[in-house]
C-alpha cells in the first residue's frame, strides 16, 4: 500500500472516530428518552387494562369509617365517616374503600397517601390474607420517614380493618414488585396485621408476619399481571 | 457481659438524600450533625462508639446490621431527620416483640435478627425517649412500634431515634435540638446499661456469668 493510501485510511479512520464521538452523546439522549417513554407508556397502558372498580347503583350505601390524618402535625389518624355505595364483595368493597382512601379527604392537608398514587390490583386470599399493589407514586411521592410511612400504611390498614373484616392482613407491593421499604424507612418486605386476628401471637397491632405460600403464590400472579 | 460499645448509624448518605425539606435541609447532612454530637456525649459517658458512615456514603441496610452484629456487647443507635411531625419533638420507635424464631440449627436467621432482642430494645427505647421527652415538649412519653427496616436484622438491642423535621422554618432550628438529642441519648443508654444482659438464644446455653 502507497503512503498516499495510508494517509487516506488513516485520515478516514480518524473521521469516523470523531464522528462516533460527536453522535455518541446525541445517541444515549434519544435512548434515555426512548426508555422514559417506554416506561410511562407502560404504566399507562396498564393504568387502562386496569377495569375501574365497578361503584353500581346496585350497591347499597352504607357508612364507611376511613382513616385520614388529623388537622395537627402529631402524626395521628381520625375516623371520617362517609356514606358510600360498596359491594358485600370483600375484595370489591376493598378496592372501593382503598380508592376513596385515596381519593383524598376535603382537607388536602390530612391526606396520607400521595395524590398521584393508585390502586393497581388487589387480592384477597380465603386464609384473609389481602395483597395490594399500589402504583410506584405510592413510594416515590409519600415523605421519607418513619412517622409519615407509618401513618401512610396505617391509615390503609385502619381503613381496611373498619370497613373490610374479611381482611386479616395486608401484603403491600409497588408495581408489582416486593420492596425492601415504602419510602426508605417502613419494612414492606412482610405483612401488616389489619385485625387482631392477622396480629402476630399474643401482642399488639403492628408489624408483621412471615411470608406464607399461598401469600407467595398471590404475589407471584400480581408479578405475573404486571409483566404483562 | 456489659454493655460498652453503641454503634451509631446516620441514616441514608450518599445519592439517598432521605427526607428534604423546603429550605434546601437535607436529612443524610443533617444526621452526621447529630451523629458527632451524640458520639461525644456517649463518649462522656465513657462507652466507645462506632459509626456506621462518618461522610456522605450509603452503605447498605445489610452493611449496616453486620457493622453492628460484628461487636459484642453492644447496642445500635440509627438517627433520622422526619419529613413530618410536630417540630421540635423527638420519637424513639422499635420493632415489635415477637417470640423469638429459630432454624433447625438453632441459628437466628439473619433477616430476624433483631427478635431475641426485641425485649431489650423496647427497654432501651423507654430510656432514651423518656430523656427526649423532658427536653422536647410534645414528644411522647415511650418508645413507639414501628416496623423499621433497618432494626429488622441488628442482633442487639436496637432504636431509631426520629427528629422532626426537615420541614422546619430554618436549619437553625434543628442545630438549636442538637445538644439536647445527644445529652438524651446518652444519658438513656447510660441508664440503660445495668439492664442489658445478652439475651439466651433457643438451643443454646447462656453464657458464664450472665443470668439468663
Amino acid at each position: 500500500m502507497s503512503g498516499k493510501w495510508r494517509i487516506w485510511l488513516a485520515g478516514g479512520l480518524l473521521a469516523a472516530v470523531i464522528a462516533a464521538a460527536l453522535y455518541f452523546p446525541a445517541l444515549r439522549h434519544q435512548v434515555d428518552v426512548a426508555k422514559q417513554l417506554t416506561e410511562k407508556t407502560a404504566e399507562q397502558a396498564r393504568r387502562e387494562l386496569l377495569p375501574p372498580t365497578p361503584v353500581t347503583s346496585g350497591d347499597p350505601k352504607v357508612k364507611a369509617k376511613i382513616y385520614w390524618g388529623s388537622s395537627g402535625a402529631d402524626g395521628s389518624l381520625v375516623p371520617v365517616t362517609v356514606e358510600l355505595p360498596l359491594s358485600s364483595d370483600p375484595a370489591m368493597r376493598a378496592k372501593q374503600i382503598l380508592n376513596t382512601l385515596l381519593a383524598g379527604p376535603v382537607d388536602p392537608e390530612a391526606r396520607t397517601l400521595p395524590p398521584d398514587a393508585a390502586l393497581l390490583a388487589f387480592y384477597l386470599l380465603p386464609d384473609g390474607t389481602a395483597v395490594a399493589d399500589f402504583s410506584e407514586a405510592f413510594a416515590t411521592s409519600t415523605p421519607s420517614g418513619i412517622q409519615s410511612e407509618e401513618l401512610a400504611v396505617d391509615s390503609i390498614t385502619s381503613t381496611l380493618e373498619a370497613n373490610v373484616p374479611q381482611v386479616q392482613r395486608l401484603k403491600i407491593l409497588i408495581h408489582g414488585q416486593e420492596v425492601d421499604t415504602l419510602a426508605g424507612h417502613l419494612d414492606l418486605t412482610q405483612t401488616f396485621p389489619v385485625s387482631m386476628k392477622g396480629a402476630p401471637a399474643a401482642h399488639t397491632k403492628s408489624p408483621v408476619s412471615a411470608i406464607t405460600a399461598p401469600i407467595r403464590k398471590a404475589i407471584d400472579k400480581v408479578k405475573g399481571a404486571t409483566k404483562q | 457481659m456489659g454493655l460498652n460499645i453503641v454503634v451509631l448509624d446516620p441514616a441514608h448518605g450518599g445519592t439517598d438524600l432521605g427526607a428534604r425539606g423546603t429550605e434546601g435541609i437535607r436529612e443524610s447532612e443533617v444526621v452526621l450533625q447529630f451523629t458527632t454530637q451524640v458520639k461525644r456525649a456517649l463518649e462522656g459517658q465513657g462507652f466507645q462508639v462506632l459509626l456506621t458512615r462518618d461522610g456522605n456514603e450509603n452503605p447498605s441496610f445489610d452493611d449496616r446490621s453486620a457493622r453492628a452484629n460484628a461487636q459484642r456487647g453492644a447496642v445500635f443507635i440509627t438517627l433520622h431527620i422526619a419529613s413530618t411531625g410536630l417540630a421540635g419533638t423527638a420519637r424513639t420507635y422499635v420493632l415489635q416483640e415477637v417470640p423469638p424464631s429459630t432454624d433447625l440449627t438453632g441459628l437466628i436467621p439473619w433477616d430476624r435478627a433483631q427478635e431475641p432482642f426485641a425485649v431489650l430494645s423496647h427497654k432501651l427505647g423507654d430510656f432514651v425517649q423518656g430523656e427526649l421527652a423532658k427536653r422536647f415538649k410534645g414528644s411522647p412519653p415511650t418508645a413507639q412500634v414501628a416496623p423499621v427496616r433497618q432494626l429488622r436484622t441488628i442482633a442487639a438491642p436496637a432504636i431509631a431515634v426520629e427528629i422532626s423535621s426537615v420541614s422546619v422554618e430554618a436549619r437553625g432550628d434543628l442545630d438549636r435540638m442538637v445538644p439536647g438529642v445527644a445529652e438524651a441519648i446518652a444519658h438513656g443508654v447510660a441508664a440503660f446499661r445495668p439492664s442489658y444482659v445478652v439475651p439466651v438464644m433457643p438451643g443454646t446455653a447462656p453464657p458464664a456469668g450472665v443470668q439468663p
